[in-house]
């Protein structure tokens, strides 16, 4: 396979190839879905939405609660007889993550079932062959930024609440039992619904099959299973993606409940499952 | 380098592609040829590893394509001008897909340059036109300066300038000496930019051979006349009639003649008074060779090319009888 002589070299084409030796890796690939990810004006829409819609259902949540109790403060009733409980101003600080997690969801379906909608994966497993790199790469710039969004949405929800709780005598400091874990937390949570999220997307390779998938998972079915009064679907409901990670994100654990570590796990367990389904999927199908 | 071994595709049942082998040799232009659906796309998605054969094996540059250290480096191709994420910049694309192998944003300019992208690369690809589609595939399958280029119906919707602009890029890439594999359901495309042609039909291989193979085999050139009336063209018909001249009478007043030349048939008119409105000579013959070899693939099971010169040559004389 000899160069032959240049001949009607069309105009710029560079006479040097690039330096050798400089093939595919997983670095690259990372570098390469960056790129990728933040050239997409709807994931800026997405992550934005995400961070406003947090923030916002959580001030509000804030602002309701602290203003109840407030008034019943004034009349002089106990906020237990009434079900209201000053730890459930505190969870507003994350209050508003069952939105959140369904918009950087949709934007974990995105990342990968838009290539498929638009073709540009032909591109990226031409470039990648392996098929794996890109999957794993995606999954980890869409966990990374999801858990900065989560743990950035739970403080700044936090910060801007206790001004308006403030004016009903009712702010609360970070030293909160469990508090800070559990924005923190917030970001982990965020992480693992976007990875399942990105697998539901790989798995359906449809945009709108993706996120509602999504919906099913994270809304439908814990709802409509929590209708149904059979013990052994009442026993399986803890362990749905969403019940067990809402447990990253409590203050108290009641007895009998999944602690923090397990709801994590088992959430964590959901998105292994679904991501290693995902890889055999795009490992095994045509492109 | 692109070696191709008893490659068979089957989806749900249905044969795409039936055990074809094949050989693109460096250093030229070589053409895919074939009707829609023939199998061609397939073919060149399976050199890419994009489908996986349901038989045989495809190497390029002697390895399969994704066990390629640096694919794009070895292997560059235009495979589908829709390959691009519609809401992002082809500046941005190409920098992505640069940025696997650690290609650097020289190269990502020097491609755009290249392609003619210049005042559309900000621009999102979703408003790109066919072409500019087409060009920005073209950018990206150079990216990796690689080796073999392979380029699916890369004219398609490209204004005449950049059809020139593509035949141009694909002998200077082959004269390089890189491996130039086209795909195209135009014969008169690949009788101006190929050296060598493989014709499928049908997920078969019809013809392998050097487009002056697939043109000598054709046989002569043939020339179009068309007269004023009927009556004209039977007058004629019978004036030129002779051993070695073949006429063909396509409708009312309009013959196809080979076998002798327009200033003969010219000359027949005027002594038999017969009022000639066009005399042309017809040069698209690899047309014609491309459409017998693939009117009825049935026939063909193999790329025995002297065969089919049997059957062409045998087909024609039976049509000039």
């Amino acid at each position: 396979m000899s160069t032959s002589t240049v001949q009607n070299r069309p105009a710029g084409t560079p006479a040097v190839r690039p330096a050798a030796g400089s093939g595919v890796n997983f670095l690259r690939t990372l570098h390469a879905e960056w790129i990728k990810f933040t050239t997409l004006r709807s994931t800026w829409i997405l992550l934005a939405t995400t961070v406003v819609v947090m923030v916002g259902i959580g001030l509000l949540g804030g602002w309701g609660v602290g203003s109840g109790l407030e008034e019943l403060a004034a009349e002089g009733q106990d906020p237990a007889a009434v079900g209201l409980d000053p730890q459930l101003l505190y969870m507003m600080t994350t209050g508003g993550i069952d939105f959140g997690q369904l918009i950087i969801g949709s934007l974990g379906v995105l990342l990968i079932a838009s290539e498929y909608s638009t073709g540009m994966i032909r591109s990226t497993m031409t470039a990648v062959p392996d098929r794996l790199s890109p999957l794993f790469a995606k999954a980890l710039v869409i966990a990374l930024v999801a858990a900065v969004v989560g743990v950035v949405s739970s403080f700044a929800t936090y910060f801007l609440m206790q001004p308006i709780l403030a004016q009903y005598g009712q702010e609360f400091g970070l030293d909160v039992e469990n508090l800070v874990p559990s924005m923190l937390l917030s970001g982990v949570y965020l992480a693992l619904a976007s990875l399942i999220a990105l697998a539901l997307g790989a798995l359906m390779r449809n945009s709108a099959g993706g996120i509602v998938a999504l919906v099913v998972l994270f809304l439908i079915v814990p709802m409509v299973l929590g209708f149904i009064q059979l013990d052994w679907i009442q026993d399986t409901l803890p362990y749905l993606p969403s019940n067990a990670g809402r447990q990253l994100l409590a203050l108290q654990i009641a007895d009998g409940d999944l602690t923090q570590l397990q709801g994590g796990l088992v959430m964590a367990a959901w998105s292994a499952v679904l991501l290693a389904a995902a890889a055999v999927v795009i490992k095994r199908r045509d492109v | 380098m692109i070696e191709a071994q008893g490659l068979v595709k089957v989806y749900g049942g249905k044969p795409a592609v039936q055990d074809i082998s094949f050989t693109v040799q460096p250093g030229k232009v070589t053409g895919f040829l074939g009707p829609n659906g023939a199998g061609k796309s397939t073919t060149m998605r399976m050199i890419m590893g994009l489908d996986a054969p349901t038989a045989g094996r495809v190497t390029v540059n002697g390895l399969p394509y994704a066990r390629h250290k640096a694919p794009l480096r070895q292997v560059g191709a235009l495979l589908d001008a829709k390959a691009v994420h519609t809401s992002r910049s082809a500046y941005h694309h190409l920098r992505a897909m640069a940025a696997t192998h650690g290609i650097g944003r020289k190269r990502v300019h020097d491609v755009i340059e290249l392609t003619g992208l210049g005042a559309v690369a900000n621009k999102r690809v979703g408003g790109f036109s066919l072409g500019m589609g087409q060009r920005l595939g073209i950018a990206a399958a150079l990216l990796g300066d690689p080796q073999t280029v392979i380029l699916d119906e890369p004219v398609n919707g490209l204004d005449p300038e950049g059809v020139l602009w593509v035949r141009t890029l694909a002998r200077s890439l082959a004269a390089e000496g890189r491996t130039v594999f086209l795909s195209s359901h135009l014969m008169s495309e690949m009788s101006q930019t190929a050296d060598h042609l493989i014709v499928i039909g049908r997920g078969r291989i019809i013809a392998d051979a050097s487009v002056q193979e697939i043109l000598d085999g054709r046989g002569r050139a043939r020339t179009r006349v068309r007269t004023d009336s009927a009556e004209g063209a039977n007058l004629l018909t019978g004036a030129l009639a002779g051993p070695g001249v073949t006429i063909e009478a396509r409708e009312a007043g309009l013959l196809e003649v080979s076998g002798i030349e327009p200033r003969a048939i010219a000359q027949a008119a005027l002594e038999h008074r017969v009022l000639v409105c066009e005399l042309t000579p017809l040069q698209a013959s690899l047309e014609e060779a491309y459409l017998d070899l693939t009117r009825d693939e049935v026939e063909y099971h193999s790329g025995d090319l002297s065969g089919i010169h049997d059957d062409i040559a045998a087909g024609t004389a039976a049509a000039g009888k």
